[in-house]
């Protein structure tokens, strides 16, 4: 317990202080690629900070749904960095770690969000909410088929235990094609281009954005931290699965202090890669998209057939 | 023992006469013996709870009821008693409801009729449940038939009653047809009437009796192809008759099916997988029909189907991990979906109660014509949302719980050794993680829409809370499914299902402790570093001074994504048809244009099969009245001959 305890102090405090950079980082990447200076690093930050010293802001036409969605979508996304080992793993645990409950916990926050957006009677927020839930639900099946594949290769259903699994031995070659398939993912779930495009306002082709234009203030602020904290996370779970390397199981200071270290590379390096991946693809017309999600639900698919076959 | 029969009849008899106080104050003004009647029922309802939780603990009680030489056989097992619960909590529910729904009827005869036919239909279902032979089984059976079929035609007036009862009627009919045919065959086999196992079966006799059962039991489930009759009966009965029936009777049926499948000797691989097939289709196709209602009765009646399909996967898990001989899994898949079929039973009552309300209060069950009602009917919409969050399959409630026990025995999928069931395994999950998407895609559009925003009607402005009856009955509902899903881990704890914690379900105690202390902590800690001020204003609307209800999104506008990434399921056909004054089309007259969707199942399979009965009949009755004597005899003179010669020659 005290090991989980550990865990959850460690976790907490990464993904609170941490996953608002990797939003910069992606930005700042795709500055330079275009040729621009780019905001500065912190941007995200200061954002943030800025959006909880403002008033907040709520519609004649709202109910309490818009003023407790943010507290519930955001306690969502901490209770979820409880699922993930970043850096240490703690011993098994019956409570969290489990795959299905960590999904549908992802999907109660857009649930209540998605309500927030209907709640202020705005068009936009309407049309946000309606496109957001229609490609959160086409993403579904390659979601689970993906962790199925996941749990078929580690013979578990736990990201403690799969994490382990993946960190102790080396020889899932084919895990390897579920890469783009969970890249799809990884998009689709942040909201990034090509499935949505986080830097847009006020255009027919934004989905989240729409979705959370009547919140302000720190309600604002709180979907916006809750949305840095998911990617991270899912950053967490790609690159802990695939390079596993450097994750400490111990709880030695050292050991956890590289184990830092070690994580803020791969995952920074994947933030870099997301980014350059962004500058070289368009936007997708929104009913191309499940095309998309098509292809990586056969990719996946095909994952599993191999190693059935095989 | 006895003392556990005596409850048990004391219910019954409290029951009888529920249904017969109504009827004899039948034109009474008052609404005392109303009241009374229903407090009875909830009495028995109480009553049956105690005494099927003593059931369900310790043991089997066997007895009979002797009826003018005629003997009923009942015998109450541990799943018989299970069922009992189910029935009596959401009859316990619905009776506190109807104490003030069925005020609202506009005649006297009316309103006691409701409450007599509603106990009738209940004690209908506790004894189909608690029979124990083939004869009680299929007389209570048509019983629950024909009271629900009264119930459905409540509204006798309205023509759209007309037919779905009818509609209705004809289905339950088939279903009973299917029935009594695998009836006769277990007779002839058991030489007796006694629910006893089935040994010495040929295979394709046990296949012929599983198949007919299956359809029987299908048909009253509304399982797809077969579940045409849902949407239209349901929005044509009152709702409080509405959650009994999506709640229970479809779950009478369920336990049908699995008390005969249990009877049933080795079972055979194709089964279980003609059951997954069938859940997995039933609850996509349910769900996607579902996306696409505006009458909110029709979209609660097709998530019904959605939900047995769920049922029906968890059944098809169970079948086809026993016979792979996985005792484990297969008790796992069996328990989910008998926890299932209890949440949906809860959630499906619930929502179907309060969207009665806003009916009651609406006049309409469109749903584009609500909106805004959370300001007016706070806990109707508490109770909603309640029910909505329950049947999405989210954390911490209880439909999760169960969807999360099916998912976890699917991804197991890799301990069957034949590569095409794992494959089929495989699709079936991932169409079943999407059904369980879109549910959250149409409830939170059939949230959204009805209780969000700003009214969309005069009549949804002018919407009232509706009385504390109304409340309190889905709100017990509500709370049991708050209930059952946070204190799940404890429940299986104390009915020992070790396998379930061992097979690592979550405890979702700790999980929603832990997240009730981060969110305070977050509240807490927004409090004193967040600005606290807020002012309330215009919502935005592009420039516009101020918004009214027409600029919102509208329900269809909701789900039009959806739509047209399903286009190839629904089918859609634009109907353009315009007239003009001149020949070249140039001074518009007067046009029509409409959206129609394809209706598979009613076009392709219900109609040809109606159009080919009444081809047959119109040959007979040709024969049986336009054709004159004369030609008869002939026909009889050569058939004759042709007799005489078969027989005569060809035998010999």
């Amino acid at each position: 317990m005290n090991n989980f305890l550990l865990f959850a102090v460690v976790n907490l405090t990464l993904v609170l202080f941490l996953s608002p950079l990797y939003i910069s980082v992606i930005k700042k990447v795709k500055a330079i690629i275009q040729g621009r200076r780019g905001p500065s690093i912190i941007q995200s930050y200061r954002n943030i900070f800025k959006l909880l010293k403002k008033e907040s802001l709520y519609s004649h036409n709202s109910s309490f749904i818009m003023r407790v969605a943010p507290y519930i979508d955001f306690t969502g996304s901490l209770l979820l960095s409880l699922f993930v080992p970043l850096v240490f793993i703690p011993n098994n645990s019956n409570v969290f770690g489990n795959i299905i409950l960590f999904l549908y916990i992802l999907m109660l926050g857009k649930f209540v969000i998605a309500l927030s957006g209907l709640d202020a009677g705005s068009t936009f927020g309407g049309m946000g909410s309606s496109r957001e839930m229609s490609l959160s639900a086409i993403i579904e099946p390659t979601i689970i088929v993906v962790f199925a594949a996941v749990v078929f290769s580690f013979d578990s259903i736990n990201f403690f235990e799969i994490i382990k699994s993946s960190l102790l031995s080396q020889n899932h070659i084919f895990l390897w094609l579920l890469l783009i398939p969970f890249i799809i993912i990884f998009i689709t779930e942040s909201s990034r281009i090509p499935v949505d495009n986080p830097e847009t306002h006020l255009e027919l082709t934004m989905i989240h954005e729409a979705m959370i234009l009547e919140q302000s203030g720190k309600n604002l602020a709180l979907i916006e931290w809750s949305s840095a904290i998911k990617q991270l996370l899912l950053i967490g779970i790609i690159v802990n699965i695939f390079i596993p390397i450097g994750i400490s199981t111990s709880m030695n200071i050292l050991a956890l202090s590289i184990a830092v270290i070690i994580f803020f590379v791969k995952s920074l390096l994947f933030a870099i890669g997301i980014g350059i991946f962004e500058s070289n693809i368009a936007k997708l017309r929104f009913f191309r998209i499940p095309n998309l999600f098509a292809i990586s639900y056969f990719l996946s698919f095909i994952t599993i057939l191999i190693e059935v076959l095989l | 023992m006895i003392f556990y029969v005596m409850i048990f009849q004391v219910s019954i008899i409290l029951f009888v006469l529920s249904i017969i106080i109504p009827l004899i104050f039948i034109n009474v003004k008052k609404s005392l013996s109303r009241t009374l009647s229903l407090v009875m029922l909830i009495l028995a309802c109480v009553g049956l709870l105690f005494f099927s939780f003593s059931v369900l603990m310790y043991e089997t009680i066997n007895f009979q009821i002797l009826l003018s030489g005629f003997t009923f056989k009942f015998s109450i097992d541990s799943l018989a008693s299970f069922f009992i619960i189910l029935i009596s909590l959401i009859a316990l529910s619905v009776g506190i409801y109807s104490i003030s729904y069925c005020e609202h009827f506009e005649s006297e005869i009316k309103k006691n009729l409701l409450v007599s036919l509603t106990s009738f239909f209940i004690l209908s279902m506790v004894f189909v449940v608690a029979s124990q032979d083939l004869i009680s089984f299929l007389f209570f059976w048509e019983l629950m038939s024909i009271s629900s079929f009264m119930l459905v035609m409540f509204d006798y007036d309205k023509p759209e009653t007309k037919k779905a009862g009818i509609f209705y009627f004809v289905m339950t009919q088939i279903s009973t047809i299917f029935l009594i045919f695998a009836f006769v065959f277990i007779y002839t086999h058991i030489n007796g009437l006694e629910f006893t196992q089935l040994e010495g079966l040929s295979a394709p006799v046990a296949s012929l009796i599983f198949l007919s059962l299956t359809v029987g039991f299908a048909i009253k489930a509304g399982v797809i192809p077969f579940h045409k009759w849902l949407p239209y009966a349901h929005p044509a009965s009152p709702s409080s008759i509405s959650a009994l029936m999506s709640g229970v009777m479809i779950k009478v049926a369920i336990y049908g099916f699995l008390r005969f499948l249990f009877l049933l000797p080795e079972q055979q691989l194709w089964w279980g997988i003609l059951i997954l097939i069938a859940g997995t289709v039933s609850a996509l196709l349910g769900v996607i029909y579902a996306l696409k209602e505006h009458d909110i009765k029709r979209l609660l009646a097709y998530h019904s189907i959605e939900n047995i399909g769920i049922i029906l996967l968890g059944v098809g898990l169970y079948m086809v991990f026993s016979f792979y001989q996985f005792g484990d899994l297969a008790m796992i898949s069996l328990f989910a979906a008998l926890f299932h079929t209890l949440n949906h039973a809860l959630f499906k009552s619930l929502l179907f109660l309060s969207a009665g309300s806003v009916v009651h209060k609406m006049h309409t069950k469109n749903i584009e014509e609500m909106g805004g009602l959370i300001k007016k009917m706070p806990y109707t919409a508490l109770l909603f949302l309640i029910g909505a969050i329950s049947i999405s399959a989210l954390p911490p409630f209880n439909g999760f719980v169960s969807e999360l026990m099916i998912f976890q025995v699917f991804l197991k999928f890799s301990v069957l050794s034949s590569p095409i069931i794992k494959i089929i395994l495989l699709l079936s999950l991932s169409l079943f993680a999407l059904t369980s998407a879109l549910a959250a895609v149409c409830f939170v559009k059939a949230f959204g829409i009805i209780f969000l925003a700003s009214p969309r009607s005069e009549e949804a402005e002018h919407a009232k809370e509706v009385n504390l009856s109304m409340i309190i009955g889905p709100a017990i509902l509500a709370i049991l499914c708050i209930f059952l899903g946070i204190f799940s881990y404890q429940i299986f704890q104390v009915i020992g299902l070790k396998i379930g914690i061992r097979f690592g379900l979550p405890n979702l105690l700790i999980v929603s402790t832990i997240a009730v202390f981060l969110g305070s902590l977050t509240y807490i800690l927004m409090k004193f570093v967040g600005n606290n001020k807020s002012r309330v204003t215009e919502t935005w609307g592009c420039g516009i001074n101020s918004q009214n209800a027409s600029m919102e999104y509208t329900a269809s506008g909701f789900s039009q994504p959806v739509t047209t990434i399903f286009k190839s399921i629904y089918q859609p056909k634009l109907v353009n048809q315009k007239s003009f004054y001149d020949q070249e089309g140039t001074f518009f007259k007067e046009g029509e244009a409409k959206v129609t969707m394809i209706k598979f199942f009613e076009e392709y399979l219900y109609m040809p099969i109606s159009r080919a009965i009444s081809q047959v009949s119109s040959i007979l009755y040709y024969l049986q009245n336009k054709v004159e004597l004369y030609p008869y005899i002939l026909a009889n003179f050569f058939a004759i001959i042709v007799l005489l010669l078969y027989l005569g020659v060809i035998i010999r």
